[in-house]
């Protein structure tokens, strides 16, 4: 099937709003969801941007029953190891699932590993869950490896209330 | 010991950060698997756009380390995104040097993060800070449980995965 990748713009925002709910929605999570378009209007596409995002899209031909055209993204941002340097994060990968299977996935993620890579990074970081055998399987048919398996290293946060608690004299 | 001030990292601390860095690395048994180096943090840290930001803690000469060190804690960290949330801030390292625990340095580090935390967050959005720690580190994983951090490992099932560079690579030349 025909596909292109590009970097997402200001205007892709309303088709990344909706494709975060669907992902959400895949990993049982929706009611989470706090964030709205404006947010990602301000937060990806403004000077300083927090994110930046990949979308896939298909020719006309191709559109979803509802008529979408953008059917797949990644959102990635650059992050840091205090061992190799610069490193990108991966935070969200998805592809509707009408149109798995067709190299979409593998394409996406191999365009945020170009552009770690153009941006001198030494590694390239994402979370899985632990039930997301699909997903498990594709990663480490990449070559990736489970660091919390391998050394251990458990994913920890500090939010709401132990944030503000944290926070206080 | 009372005395220290916590302030931004400056250019002139990179010697001292990667000092720090290699100390703690060491603690978690990794050493040789620093490969970073001073100019590459201050490249990095010091631009026109930082891929990280840090804290560090100054002791006056008094209280300096038997090895003549004034540096003695250090955080490093950037901002990230969250689709669902928006903006966190992700610890990337956190420690300070043996003989200084116990004063309140590391809270206070924590305390001054979580102001730089909420301050990113917009009143109407609650925002969060990410780190990892290893499952072995016991003693970390209280004093963070201690102030109210959930593992997301252990809770929701979340597994951190990496591909190093070569791996990349070949995944681009695919």
């Amino acid at each position: 099937m025909e596909f292109t990748i590009r970097a997402a713009n200001v205007d892709d925002c309303k088709d990344i709003e909706r494709m975060i709910m669907e992902l959400a929605e895949c990993e049982k999570a929706i009611d989470e969801v706090k964030i709205t378009k404006r947010d990602l209007e301000q937060d990806g596409f403004s000077k300083n941007p927090f994110f930046h995002g990949i979308i896939v899209e298909v020719p006309e031909r191709h559109k979803t029953k509802e008529g979408h055209t953008k059917v797949g993204y990644a959102l990635y941002f650059f992050s840091y190891s205090s061992f190799k340097g610069r490193a990108v994060f991966m935070e969200d990968l998805y592809v509707m699932p009408e149109f798995r299977g067709k190299g979409i996935g593998k394409a996406l993620m191999s365009k945020v590993a170009q552009l770690g890579l153009a941006a001198g990074c030494q590694q390239l970081n994402f979370t899985v869950l632990d039930w997301n055998k699909p997903s498990l399987d594709f990663y480490f048919s990449q070559g990736c490896t489970d660091i919390t398996a391998e050394k251990g290293y458990h994913y920890m946060c500090c939010k709401g209330e132990a944030l503000e608690h944290l926070a206080q004299p | 010991m009372a005395n220290y001030i916590l302030r931004k990292a400056e250019p002139k601390d990179v010697t001292d950060i990667l000092r720090l860095i290699k100390e703690l690395a060491k603690f978690e048994e990794m050493e040789e698997q620093v490969k970073l180096t001073e100019k590459d943090l201050l490249d990095d840290g010091f631009g026109d756009h930082p891929f990280y930001h840090c804290l560090v803690a100054e002791v006056p000469q008094e209280q300096q380390s038997p090895e003549g060190y004034n540096v003695i804690a250090f955080a490093m960290y950037y901002f990230t995104y969250d689709p669902w949330i928006g903006k966190l801030l992700y610890l990337e390292d956190f420690y300070v040097m043996e003989d200084y625990r116990g004063y309140g340095i590391g809270s206070k580090i924590l305390k001054l993060l979580s102001e730089v935390n909420l301050n990113i967050a917009v009143k109407t959005r609650s925002s969060s800070m990410h780190f990892i720690v290893a499952e072995n580190n016991t003693k970390s994983i209280e004093f963070y449980k201690r102030r109210g951090a959930a593992d997301l490992s252990s809770e929701e099932g979340w597994r951190l995965f990496a591909i190093d560079k070569e791996d990349l690579m070949k995944m681009t030349a695919k």
